[in-house]
């Protein structure tokens, strides 16, 4: 077999930012004992995305650490790199020891978004790896895919021999095992696929029939989970470079658009205890200068006082900032403003009136927002609000609404400091219905409409001193709610579209509408179809995986929205949503 | 004051200038090594730099210079325990005051990949892209002299605030020898600092 590590080395200084492709990352593990199985962590995306990316180093760092095994990592190239690598002929190699990836044991995908699905045919393409499972040949490498994605794994699921649905710490190791030693004992392709059916959370797309049926993974014993305690320090600096640390998993505040609020359940949290130790063996092992506290709504985590108590003067004594991401009004308190360095805060209303906040089951109250000025008091100058539009029910008093909002709080700031100079800035979401969520049968509002609200409430802002405004582009949320609610016919448009150029489609620069419609009317079929609103009797093509919250309790919360009435926070009490089947819910 | 002398090859080569600031304050970090802070509205850890690499370029001779009151010897130990594969201390100097080598240094030497012969440097006009356009120059003043340097071609070029990138003349030298020289194969020797009219190897004034 040709080594290719020398060719690779000679394109890197013709290419932007090396870094990304050279590997020798701080923290690396050792690769230089053979391996009897070797999974190759595929992020469709680039390096510094990637490299942010906690779910990902997680599964890498546990089959890194199973006696026999290896996992390397390969991260979307860049444009540049790609044509560079087709005119050489060089196929797409892994980071570590710059192996061909088709020619690792297993190949993974993480797939945490949906316009990233072409990025995945981008990397099998430059890899080398046919596209559907049905046509690979015997010896090729398994290739599976997993990540939060795999909620709905249908649009993709011809591309894939194995999906993990859920969390991968268990199944993943599981599955590189039974693969390798099927490979060991010479099994066919077929019986290897068999053999890995019956691992929770294991998805085999050749395999499904009428009244198949996949439990989704979920890690029992969060508290105890292997966790990255050194984790991979970038090259290229990325996205979020710093020290993360997940402090639990699941959601208790029950947003009814929130995806991963539902998905995640049951909600299960780590101890400050532990928590702190592993912030520690992190910090000591990468020398970040930063730490993140996150989780799905990081300030609601029980023991965080006692969390904060305990890493505060480690951190100081060492110069290291902690961020606490994601803050929630109702979760405020006024030093948590004096302690950070930032001036500008984050807020999330989601919606514009209390109505609307109801009807989403987003625990922010008109109080509660006043309560900010304790924040304008302690310094902060400026603020980030987020907001989604074309929410279920909305009208355009509710989208006034936003504007109101911002008025108030420059109100405050006038208050409580004297001067005006509040800088606001709206940044406002298209809301796209999607599964294992309430709103999972909701049709998403037409691309005229979205234009139209989003026009309407640019108008209001602008009158409006120190407000700017920024909204999502209304093609990439169509297409982004096409796919999310999709079934296997968009695999062949998704491939359709990457034949015809779409790729990075997140990227604002290459998102190629055209390109995307003409793939849709090819086989038939419109974006409609599948942002339209869905009946409740309707099968969906993601009822098959069982995700622990029930249907008919994500039913009955849509019935709640559309009565306006809330759903409690689950710290106060269970609310029986069926997620407890699948393990406890440790905030109970 | 503490001076580190250090090596930037393999994978290091590809770390860039600004990313090699932070990779330094994280390895400061993890090896524990206490590094004084600038005091002011928004304190830094005081590190400082020689003029930055051309990335792609080994070099032999890269200059760290740390604030610190640790012993020489045990911050060369614990910078090399924590560096990745490619970044080395070879020597740890220590020093009065910062010898102030980013504004200091006006020279460094280069190996080339191509066999030692002479050449007329008298007239060496490089073109490169800045900013998407094509850009001319006689670069003949930044190429101070070219040596045998074991039957490899050493030039001594203009280095920090006059400065000619090593990888900018590959292009004359691919002309002049008929071969493809490629930018991760050129190794930077030594830096010089300019003083009556000579040029003094760093290490011999730290020393
Ligand atoms: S409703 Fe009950 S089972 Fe469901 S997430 Fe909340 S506490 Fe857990």
């Amino acid at each position: 077999m040709a080594s290719f590590a020398s060719e690779f080395e000679k394109l890197l200084p013709e290419v932007e930012k090396p870094g990304r492709y050279s590997g020798g990352e701080w923290n690396t593990p050792d690769m230089s004992s053979p391996a009897r199985g070797d999974m190759c962590f595929c992020f469709p995306d680039l390096y510094e995305i990637g490299m942010s990316n906690l779910g990902v180093q997680i599964l890498y760092d546990i089959v890194n650490r199973a006696e026999g095994f290896r996992a390397e990592r390969c991260f979307a190239p860049a444009l540049d790199m790609a044509s560079k690598l087709r005119e050489r002929g060089i196929p797409l190699l892994s980071i570590e020891t710059k192996k061909p990836v088709k020619d690792f044991t297993v190949v993974g995908f993480s797939i945490g978004f949906e316009l990233l699905y072409t990025n995945v045919l981008y990397m099998m393409d430059l890899a080398g790896i046919t596209f559907r499972a049905e046509d690979r040949k015997e010896d090729d490498a398994i290739v599976i895919a997993g990540g939060p994605c795999s909620v709905n794994p249908e649009p993709f699921a011809p591309f894939f021999d194995a999906i993990v649905c859920g969390e991968g710490e268990d199944a993943d190791l599981e599955l590189l095992r039974r693969v390798t030693e099927g490979r060991e004992k010479g099994l066919t392709r077929a019986a290897i696929l068999e053999s890995i059916a019956d691992i929770e959370g294991v998805y085999v797309p050749s395999l499904k029939r009428e009244g198949y049926r996949v439990k989704k993974a979920v890690v029992k014993d969060f508290e105890n989970a292997p966790y990255i305690s050194k984790p991979l320090v970038p090259t290229v600096e990325s996205v979020h470079d710093r020290a993360t640390l997940e402090l639990y998993r699941g959601c208790a505040s029950g947003c009814r658009f929130c995806q991963a609020g539902f998905w995640y359940r049951p909600i299960r949290e780590r101890s400050a205890k532990r928590c702190a130790s592993l912030a520690k063996d992190m910090l000591k092992s990468t020398g970040f200068g930063e730490l993140s506290l996150c989780s799905l709504s990081t300030s609601d985590y029980t023991e965080l006082e006692a969390l904060e108590d305990e890493l505060s003067p480690y951190c100081r004594e060492r110069g290291i900032t902690m961020a606490l991401p994601s803050l929630r009004i109702s979760s405020f308190k006024p030093d948590m403003a004096k302690d950070s360095r930032k001036s500008s805060l984050t807020f999330a209303p989601e919606a514009g009136t209390q109505r609307l906040r109801d009807v989403i089951n987003k625990n922010v109250s008109e109080e509660e927002i006043d309560k900010i000025s304790v924040a304008f008091e302690a310094g902060y100058d400026s603020i980030k609000l987020y907001f989604m539009m074309g929410l279920p029910t909305e009208t355009d008093e509710d989208i006034a609404g936003i504007a109101q909002i911002c008025r108030r709080l420059k109100q405050l700031y006038q208050e409580k400091r004297h001067k005006r100079g509040l800088n606001i800035s709206v940044s406002c979401a298209v809301f796209i219905p999607k599964p294992c969520t309430p709103f999972q049968w909701e049709e998403q509002i037409s691309f005229e409409e979205m234009k139209r609200r989003q026009f309407y409430l640019r108008g209001l802002l602008r009158e409006i001193k120190g407000v700017s405004f920024s909204w999502h582009g209304a093609e990439t949320s169509v297409l982004e709610a096409a796919l999310a609610r999709g079934d296997r016919r968009l695999s062949y448009v998704i491939e359709d579209a990457f034949r015809a150029g779409a790729c990075f489609d997140g990227w604002s620069e290459h998102f190629k509408w055209d390109v995307w419609q003409a793939a849709f009317e090819g086989r038939g079929l419109t974006m409609q179809e599948f942002t339209r609103a869905r009946a409740l009797d309707e099968e969906l093509p993601w009822d098959f995986i069982d995700v622990g919250v029930d249907k008919k309790y994500l039913a009955r919360e849509r019935e709640l929205a559309y009565k306006g009435v809330t759903t409690k926070n689950c710290r106060e009490g269970c609310n029986g949503c069926g997620a407890l089947k699948m393990g406890r819910c440790t905030i109970l | 004051m503490i001076v580190l002398k250090y090596q930037k090859r393999d994978e290091a080569r590809f770390i860039s200038h600004i990313d090699l600031l932070r990779h330094i304050s994280r390895i400061l970090l993890r090896a524990e090594i206490p590094v004084k802070r600038s005091n002011g509205f928004n304190p830094h850890a005081l590190v400082f730099f020689s003029p930055p690499l051309a990335l792609g370029v080994t070099s032999m001779a890269e200059y760290l210079t740390i604030d610190t009151d640790m012993p020489a010897e045990e911050v060369l130990t614990r910078f090399n325990a924590s560096t990745p594969n490619g970044l080395h201390a070879i020597c740890a100097y220590g020093c009065e005051k910062n010898p102030n080598l980013q504004a200091r240094v006006s020279a460094a030497d280069y190996i080339y990949p191509y066999p030692y012969r002479e050449i007329d440097f008298s007239r060496v006009v490089i073109e490169y892209q800045k900013k998407g356009e094509t850009v001319k120059e006689d670069v003949s003043s930044k190429i101070f002299s070219a040596r045998d340097e074991d039957g490899m071609l050493c030039l001594r070029l203009a280095t920090g605030g006059v400065n000619l990138r090593p990888d900018r003349l590959l292009a004359t030298l691919d002309g002049i020898y008929g071969i493809k020289g490629s930018v991760t194969d050129i190794i930077k020797t030594a830096q010089y600092v300019a003083a009556d009219g000579k040029f003094v190897d760093v290490d011999d004034i730290l020393s």
